[in-house]
């Protein structure tokens, strides 16, 4: 204990450890009426994190060849001592980042922190939800079983509804006319290393942006006493006489990790397949398409959409101009209000687009 | 309890929880990235007696290492671990001198295995084999 204390010590004397756990850590101050949904962040952290590991670990016994790929999978899930469950928290995990993902935007959407001056972080957290199903939809063809050849066949030849380039561009995505081998090559780099180090950097975009203006106050509760961002100089918008992250915080985001690793597992052990409809257990074969092939559940909306439009191209560009509103929020929605109960116009939008999401999806499942 | 007794109480039983947990992540872990099992008990190798001809070799796998099978001129069966005893390099066989030559530090092998020249400390292991109806079994004690 004696020689841990020196060991601090002489640490600490040369790089300030306590002075920098002050500042960032215990003197970190956060707003007094903050609330659980704030831990979503950290919640996201972990979930990637889960990823990233669970990932280098598959990559061990995976092989990324279209002749070997199902074979390997199968060898993981059956033979390799423990290979199911590193296979079903990757798999598993990340459906539930993805609904952590929406349930961190309704948040900030919900609370108004998407506003001035958090524009920022709402633009970078909306690109990091986008990379995020990027990740999922090119994951999803490495087993390659019949699930992953006809979903990515289906995936990639919508965007051949894309005027003038949109053939070419499904050849390019394919790597070929059809999905094959060449997908799988550029499936894998892109799932593999590209996505994941744009998605590390954008994370710490997103959370370099957090700490430069400070964690936006709750619109509940107690009054705001911050000083406020004006729009004329930068300004940090610290909350004397908060809370202090460590230790008060800190709980919470345990708490809240705790909670989410007990959900993500009570599915991985009590209902591992509960995201495997039964195409994804027999190999690809490129000469037959399954009878009813559908995409993952937060697909099924972008999906059903495409059908319920007579055209492709009109279909697709809904989603466009949804997804641009979307992106583009605190730019448009400019007022200064952030309680919920004070903006009927949001309220309605809000509710009416997770109804609307929701249909869809269910309809897209029954369709 | 006082405050104290009482953080001390707590942050035991979160360290105890912290450690068990790490314990039953590490266990899993570990087992996955060991090496596949089955090497100890190793498989008997069945190879055609004529496809080891006089004054020729045969290099094999045997018990997840590499083993080599000669026939001596003269009709003597020889079967070793080509592994070199020095640092481990794969031997190879020299026809016209009839010995082992290891390429990493140029160890020299008699075809029995006996160590002519060169760094390696030891003769190369011998193994044993049985000969029964035009086939070698490596790895059956005769
Ligand atoms: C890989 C995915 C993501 C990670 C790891 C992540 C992480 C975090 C963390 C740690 C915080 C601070 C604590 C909190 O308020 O929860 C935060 C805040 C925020 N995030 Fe994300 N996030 C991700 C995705 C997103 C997405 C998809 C959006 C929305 C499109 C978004 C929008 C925001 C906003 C606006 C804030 C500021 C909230 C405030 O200050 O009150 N983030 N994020
Ligand atoms: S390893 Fe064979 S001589 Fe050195």
């Amino acid at each position: 204990m004696k020689l841990f204390r020196q060991l601090v010590n002489w640490i600490d004397v040369r790089i300030g450890v306590g002075e920098l756990v002050e500042k960032e850590l215990t003197g970190y101050l956060l707003p007094r009426n903050i609330n659980a949904w704030y831990s979503l962040g950290s919640i996201l952290l972990t979930a990637f994190a889960i990823q990233v590991v669970t990932g280098i670990l598959l990559l061990v016994y995976y092989v990324p060849d279209a002749d070997k790929a199902f074979a390997s999978v199968t060898a993981i899930m059956n033979n390799v001592p423990f290979g199911w469950l590193v296979r079903l928290l990757h798999a598993v995990g990340s459906n539930m980042m993805v609904l952590a993902l929406l349930l961190h935007m309704l948040s900030v959407l919900w609370m108004g922190s998407y506003k001035r001056p958090r524009e920022l972080n709402w633009l970078s957290g909306f690109i990091l939800f986008n990379l995020v199903t990027g990740a999922c939809l090119t994951g999803y063809l490495l087993p390659w079983s019949q699930l992953s050849f006809w979903a990515t066949t289906v995936a990639t030849n919508s965007v051949g509804a894309i005027p003038v380039v949109g053939g070419h561009l499904v050849e390019f995505l394919r790597g070929g006319k059809l999905v094959g081998a060449p997908t799988l090559g550029r499936f894998f780099a892109l799932h593999v290393a590209v996505i994941p180090l744009i998605i590390g950097a954008l994370v710490g975009a997103h959370l370099f942006l957090l700490q430069r203006i400070g964690v936006s106050s709750p619109p509940f509760g107690l009054d705001d006493t911050t000083n406020r961002w004006q729009g004329d100089v930068f300004r940090y918008e610290s909350h004397p006489g908060g809370i202090p992250f460590v230790p008060n915080y800190l709980l919470q985001d345990l708490t809240s990790i705790f909670v989410y690793l007990a959900c993500f597992l009570a599915v991985v052990f009590f209902d591992p397949y509960l995201f495997f409809p039964k195409e994804a257990f027999s190999p690809a074969n490129p000469y037959l398409t399954p009878a009813h092939i559908k995409p993952e559940w937060y697909f099924l909306p972008n999906y059903q959409t495409l059908k319920i439009f007579p055209s492709e191209l009109l279909g697709l560009a809904v989603q466009g101009v949804a997804m641009t509103l979307l992106a583009l929020l605190p730019f448009l929605d400019r007022g200064g209000e952030r309680h919920p109960l004070k903006r009927p116009l949001f309220r309605i939008g809000y509710v009416g687009g997770i109804l609307l999401w929701l249909g869809l999806m269910v309809w897209g499942h029954y369709s | 309890m006082d405050n104290a007794g009482r953080r001390k109480f707590l942050v035991t039983l979160l360290a105890g929880g912290g450690a068990a947990a790490a314990a039953a992540a590490a266990w899993p872990l570990y087992r996955y990235l060991a090496p596949a099992g089955g090497g100890s008990a190793a498989a008997v190798v069945v190879i055609p007696e004529n496809e080891v001809n006089e004054g020729q070799a045969k290099f094999f796998q045997y018990a997840g290492s590499a083993a080599v099978l000669v026939r001596k001129r003269g009709g003597e069966l020889i079967a070793l671990s080509a592994v070199c005893t020095h640092l481990g390099c794969i031997v190879q066989w020299v026809n016209e001198k009839q010995e082992f030559l290891c390429p990493c530090h140029a160890g020299l092998y008699s075809a029995e295995g006996a160590v002519l020249s060169g760094p390696p400390p030891k003769p190369l292991a011998p193994i044993p084999f049985k000969v029964a109806g035009g086939t070698i079994r490596v790895g059956e004690v005769a």
